[in-house]
């Protein structure tokens, strides 16, 4: 028997929730209804971009027994065999298949839902495309590359009635949840103040680097896709394109966003945003990296909260959200709830407060429940717009290196031509948000 | 820049010559104009000079930018400057171009092999010029070119184009992509109009 199969659905859910670090889901069994599970019933799923981020959802998705995975689509023919291998294997079947367009699987009609685990600069011309073939997205974060690109997700999944649901799965941990409407409900009185701590990089290359050989079975020219055009070179591809502009931002977006997401959360901002932002950087002035190595940004939400995001030099491979207010702090990571008193900790976990935030303790059973309600997901793509705004607005005031005022509710700077015109890019052709 | 070298200068009371300076400066390497080194940038070489120009570019002060516009446009125009150089010229003008950048970019518009590198500047400029040069580039390009063309004006909201992109939805002789990019964008422009 598969060695997949010799586990039970629980012991499976359990055990693939350790899988990825970055995923870190949580190991719930999913409490949507049973009787889901014949083959006409079930959600049938797709994913775009199977390399390391995805490799956590496709083993979760594995132990729900309403969902079938049946296509998977990689620019790298090394990722989509050995995804679809991985997934066959898993059902004991031979019937996922692999695609090397991602358009050419979305105009197979028999899938429901999409998995965006792309490079960040293919996110939303991904879910877009995804959403005008009728398919609900979940789309990894950060949501967008860019400002405009979140707008316009926003507006797709409006447009066509879709389910979107960003993958900031601390919205589906109780202890965020139970930390931010603590927050929400004044449970430290008066707030003042949120400090973030994001990780270093964790990746790094030489000053300068040379065009390399694209590896058999790489698409190099549809991975770059929108991006601006440079030769292949190792250093630049998988996982690292965290770190280049052109494709990501850095921490801020990698680590940043999840913890940004809960002050956004806490501050009840899930359509709002911060009016102004300040910050330094410091970025590499040559290489092939070209994100912040050091960031530090403070924003100002219209009510006075000051919300700073920074990054920590302690080894510490997690982020960390402290709230600090009238009656003292609570900080809430991945890995502990801490607090200045420890009574605060004993008022979280007793939820007494009038506000009740919807609860969700899956993740993805959240995504799969929704796709059968119709209703919006606990990280909608508003939300998570939103909170990847934050983090281009830190990202745009540290390389401008000047105080930025922001209208969250027209989306533009005020009296910035040149921060105005960062909110977007050009994209290669032929690819385009039209 | 070089900056100015004063002639004469009087540090604790005591007065040195010019001749004194230039044997201090002998200490001392010139720096190369940032301006000229960009035109030499290649793929995975040193990008320090141009880290310079940028960092001047988005600091430039609105009357400052006139100025540095052009200087982008001279490096531009340099027959020496290499692709990689003319993408990060592009990329500054994104950021303070003007309609100035009209008559060096819309020649690149035309070309098949540089539309992207003119749309990249000329996608972030308001100004009706633009819209004309772009609606009069899609009768020149075909294939990817034209697809990335009928995106921009899309985004750009140019309602005068609606009846070239008509047009091309309905010609059986171009191809599916273009006019598929024709329909998506005259969606947006028919729901904005």
């Amino acid at each position: 028997m598969n060695p997949l199969y010799a586990l039970s659905r629980r012991e499976f859910l359990r055990n693939s929730a350790v899988v990825g670090a970055a995923v870190a889901l949580p190991a719930i069994l999913p409490s949507r209804l049973f009787g889901q599970n014949a083959p006409s019933k079930q959600i049938t799923v797709g994913f775009i971009g199977v390399g390391n981020i995805a490799q956590g959802h496709m083993d979760t998705l594995l132990g729900f027994d309403d969902v079938r995975i049946l296509a998977v689509s990689d620019v790298d023919r090394a990722h989509r065999d050995a995804a679809a291998k991985h997934i066959n294997t898993g059902y004991g079947k031979n019937d996922c298949k692999a695609y090397a367009d991602f358009r050419e699987m979305l105009a197979r009609p028999d899938l429901d839902a999409i998995w965006v685990c792309t490079p960040d600069h293919w996110h939303a011309l991904a879910a877009i495309e995804a959403m005008r073939h009728g398919k609900d997205v979940y789309v990894e974060k950060p949501l967008t590359l860019t400002i405009r690109e979140g707008r316009e997700l926003v507006n797709a999944a409006r447009k066509y009635n879709r389910v979107a649901q960003t993958g900031t799965q601390q919205r589906s941990s109780k202890r965020f949840h139970d930390t931010a409407e603590f927050i929400r409900n004044g449970g430290l009185g008066k707030l003042d103040r949120i400090d973030i701590l994001i990780p270093a990089n964790n990746k790094h290359c030489g000053a300068t680097w040379a065009a390399e050989p694209v590896p058999e079975g790489l698409d190099w020219d549809m991975w770059l896709g929108p991006a601006p055009w440079r030769p292949f070179n190792r250093q630049g591809c998988h996982y690292n394109f965290r770190f280049i502009l052109d494709c990501a931002a850095g921490q801020v977006t990698n680590w940043g966003v999840h913890y940004i997401d809960i002050a956004q959360w806490a501050l009840g901002m899930d359509e709002s945003g911060p009016v102004e932002i300040e910050g330094h950087g410091e970025f590499p002035t040559t290489g092939l990296f070209s994100t912040a190595t050091k960031v530090d940004f403070t924003c100002r939400y219209a009510n006075g909260v000051m919300l700073r995001c920074h990054t920590r030099y302690d080894g510490v491979g997690d982020g960390n959200v402290r709230f600090f207010g009238e009656r003292g702090w609570v900080d809430v990571s991945r890995s502990a709830n801490t607090a200045s008193d420890p009574m605060l900790l004993k008022e979280i976990t007793a939820r007494q407060g009038a506000i009740k935030i919807p609860l969700s303790t899956n993740h993805h059973d959240n995504f799969i429940s929704c796709i059968r309600s119709r209703q919006r997901p606990i990280s909608d793509v508003e939300f998570g717009h939103r909170t990847t705004s934050v983090c281009n607005l830190g990202n745009i005031a540290m390389q401008l290196g000047r105080k930025l005022r922001w209208d969250p509710v027209r989306e533009e700077f005020a009296d910035d031509v040149i921060a105005n015109r960062m909110r977007q890019r050009s994209m290669r052709a032929p690819w385009s948000l039209v | 820049m070089a900056e100015n070298t004063p002639s004469t200068e009087t540090r604790g009371g005591r007065s040195r010559g010019s001749s004194e300076f230039r044997n201090y400066e002998e200490w001392f390497t010139a720096s190369p104009d940032p301006w000229a080194e960009i035109a030499k940038l290649e793929h995975g070489s040193d990008r320090t000079f141009a880290t310079t120009v940028r960092s001047m570019v988005m600091n430039a002060e609105p009357a400052q930018r006139p100025a540095m516009e052009t200087r982008l446009l001279q490096v531009l125009a340099n027959p020496k400057s290499t692709e990689v150089a003319r993408m990060f010229i592009v990329r500054m003008l994104a950021l303070i171009g003007s309609e100035k950048c009209v008559p060096a970019l819309a020649p690149l518009l035309a070309d098949p092999r540089t539309t992207d590198v003119a749309r990249y500047a000329l996608d972030e400029i308001t100004d009706p010029a633009i819209d004309e040069i772009y609606r009069n580039a899609l009768g020149q390009l075909s294939g990817p070119a034209k697809v990335g063309l009928i995106g921009s004006i899309g985004l750009r909201g140019d309602i005068k184009a609606i009846g070239a992109l008509i047009a091309l939805e309905k010609n059986a002789g171009e191809t599916a992509e273009v006019r598929t990019a024709a329909t998506r964008a005259l969606e947006r422009l028919t729901t904005k109009a």
